[in-house]
């Protein structure tokens, strides 16, 4: 039971971490970024090519720094670019570079899969409950644990922090306000692609690698992101951990409906609020 | 010159020429391959290799100037391993010409364009679909299967299930066709054995952690769990499964599970693990050697299970084109119908009541061979022995 509660909190930490990120560019740029599951794919490759000559935390350290300044060129070149256009105009740029990315990677490491190894120091499991539980799955709560910790006293005590809040609640007004909008979304939009590429390597020695692999967990996220609300950093904490508890007990109690579960939940959420249950700043 | 003769032998010279034409083109007559298969989704790494084997035999015959004349033109479409998908892209190659169909990976695609083989005008050889409803309850007289079906897996495990110490099994399997089929089979094959079968978990289509299915087995009390998982899944589940120690703990074995490219893939998280083998290019026939030669030419290393099978069928789709002197696929299917080939398994036949290739079949572990892990045979089971019941009651051909 203990066993199986750690392994929600497992794959629900690993949601949070890439819906924060989604949630951090709509809340500025008030667009869905469809590349945000290439984003973690190619955060994931960067990290194991890397780890493969043995520099295991070097690759998760190359790979965050790499994807946060492809963050802020994404924001620079495409998002700040487009943001006269209509929404959808950059949703769907977002979409070509999703495709872009793949074929990318597929040209640079081919279409097999790959395995991420885990680093020596996490390797190994520990006795939970008499139960042996990998070492590297407490890694992965940590690290969730740290950033949603981190995030939210940064957005909550930092000047920047307020001025992100304020933006994500509405951007021209903040911008009336005198606040540089385009820069706050450099560091937003540059952060959240960071956090992509982050939980890229972190989930690298669960999942196998494969340049479809974004996909598979983009749509989990997605739920995570509506029935939190549309730019809610609390709401998109609790719903990965509920979606992430849905996921494992579903998988146990409830095997023929494991897949439905969270859409049903989703459907269930947008007809009580529409807005997610924490959203009330969209 | 009259007028009568000019009109005269104009018209004889376009009949001659028409004539010429018809016969060239009946010599040039293209035999058209269609492959729907997966390229994106699950099993797109199985699918990459149904493409690898297609194009290897097609290059071979071509530079042989075609089969029986024939040049070989193969077309691709992608189907993601989703059966919808696969019937709408299988019915876009016929409608383009290429009525000949093989190459999809999941038993749902290969069952679900099945029933519409005789309205399209087409016929479909199996390679990878593993359900026995294919050959058996759903069988069509214009769908050939040279792989081996899941009951012939289950024949295969028997013996070795009954000289193994573990009584208590788990299963781990696909929410598919393939994967609900096999796990009864194993189950019954566990109660023939005197054992029980203590946890059956089906794991949905792109699921990425199986941690809640491994608690689940390690809970169960199981001594050896069998894992019907191909492609991704496999992958995730065996690497997974290892970090949980429950690879080292209990007996893990499987069917696709510990195929040559997903050994390739895990590495060590695979050593030690127990399979059915289909085909293996280790196979000691001189057709196999004469085929891995040329493959390790072409691509470096040895063929895969999937790309030796579905080599085969390529095998038995030109075999019986020569055999009909035609690309016309009611005219292949008869010729194919009951007939023996020469293939790189050996000689083989194509039973006529559901046609089903009759084949040996393998099992075998994961272990260092010079140095690289590969699957290894360790019991080889004849055709006869494999032989599945016939259940096909078909519409006579």
């Amino acid at each position: 039971m203990l066993i199986q509660i750690l392994n929600g909190i497992v794959y629900g930490g690993l949601l949070y971490l890439l819906a924060v990120g989604l949630v951090l560019i709509f809340g500025l740029r008030e667009v869905v970024n469809f590349a945000h599951g290439a984003l973690f794919m190619v955060g994931a490759y960067l990290g194991f090519s890397i780890a493969a000559m043995g520099y295991w935390w070097g690759g998760l350290l190359v790979s965050v720094v790499a994807m946060a300044i492809v963050g802020c060129l994404l924001d620079a070149m495409v998002f700040s670019t487009l943001r006269k256009q209509d929404h959808i105009v950059t949703v769907l740029v977002t979409f070509g570079i999703l495709l872009i990315l793949e074929t990318v990677v597929t040209k640079v490491w081919g279409k097999a899969y790959l395995t991420y190894p885990v680093p020596p120091l996490l390797a190994g499991t520990i006795n939970i409950g008499g139960s042996p539980f990998p070492v590297y799955r407490l890694f992965v709560i940590a690290v969730s644990v740290a950033v949603a910790v981190s995030l939210s006293v940064w957005l909550r005590y930092t000047r920047t922090g307020l001025y992100i809040r304020a933006a994500s609640t509405d951007a021209r007004v903040t911008s009336m306000q005198g606040i540089n909008v385009d820069r706050l979304s450099l560091i937003v939009v540059g952060l959240g692609t960071a956090l992509a590429g982050l939980s890229g390597v972190v989930a690298g020695p669960l999942l196998s690698l494969s340049p479809t692999m974004g996909n598979y967990i983009l749509i989990d996220s997605f739920i995570v992101v509506v029935i939190g609300g549309l730019g809610s950093f609390a709401g998109a904490f609790v719903a990965a951990l509920l979606i992430g508890q849905i996921h494992n007990f579903g998988a146990v109690y409830l095997p023929w409906a494991a897949t439905v579960l969270p859409f049903m939940l989703m459907v269930g959420i947008l007809i009580w609020r529409p807005t997610g249950f924490a959203g009330s700043r969209t | 010159m009259p007028r009568g003769v000019t009109a005269f032998s104009a018209t004889l010279g376009a009949v001659v020429f028409g004539a010429a034409l018809v016969g060239s083109a009946h010599a040039a007559d293209p035999l058209k391959i269609g492959v729907p298969t997966d390229q994106s989704g699950t099993y797109a790494t199985l699918g990459e290799e149904v493409m690898r084997a297609v194009r290897f035999a097609t290059e071979e015959a071509n530079a042989k100037g075609g089969v029986d004349g024939h040049l070989v033109d193969i077309k691709s479409y992608d189907t993601e391993a989703k059966p919808e998908l696969a019937r709408r892209q299988a019915e876009k190659l016929v409608s383009e010409g290429y009525p000949i169909l093989t190459g999809l990976i999941a038993s749902g695609e290969g069952l679900a364009i099945a029933p519409l083989m005789e309205r399209w005008g087409s016929i479909y050889v199996s390679t990878i679909n593993k359900a026995d409803e294919l050959t058996g309850a759903n069988c069509v007289p214009g769908v050939f299967r040279v792989n081996t079906q899941s009951a012939m897996d289950a024949a295969t495990v028997k013996p070795w299930l009954a000289q193994r110490k573990e009584k208590k099994w788990a299963v781990v399997a696909a929410d598919i066709a393939w994967g609900r089929g096999s796990g009864k089979l194993f189950g019954e094959a566990v109660k023939a054995a005197g054992g029980t079968l203590v946890g059956e978990y089906y794991t949905p289509a792109n699921i990425n952690d199986f941690a809640p299915y491994i608690e689940q087995v390690k809970k169960s009390g199981a001594e050896g769990v069998w894992v019907v998982l191909a492609g991704r899944d496999a992958i995730n589940f065996a690497q997974q499964s290892k970090q949980f120690g429950l690879t080292d703990a209990i007996t893990v074995a499987g069917v696709s599970f510990t195929t040559d490219g997903t050994v390739k893939t895990l590495g060590d998280s695979a050593k030690g693990v127990y399979g059915i083998i289909n085909y293996s290019s280790t196979l000691d026939t001189p057709e196999n050697k004469a085929f891995v030669k040329a493959w390790v030419a072409k691509y470096k290393v040895p063929p895969t299970n999937f790309e030796g099978e579905t080599y085969l069928g390529m095998q038995v789709i030109f075999q019986s084109v020569a055999a009909a002197k035609s690309v016309k696929p009611a005219d292949v299917a008869k010729a194919m119908s009951g007939r023996t080939f020469d293939t790189i398994m050996g000689k083989l036949t194509i039973r006529k009541e559901d046609h089903q290739l009759l084949k040996p079949n393998y099992f075998g572990v994961v272990e260092a061979v010079d140095g690289q892990l590969r699957p290894v045979i360790k019991t080889t089971v004849s055709a006869q022995d494999v032989a599945p019941a016939v259940t096909c009651k078909m519409a006579t051909n």
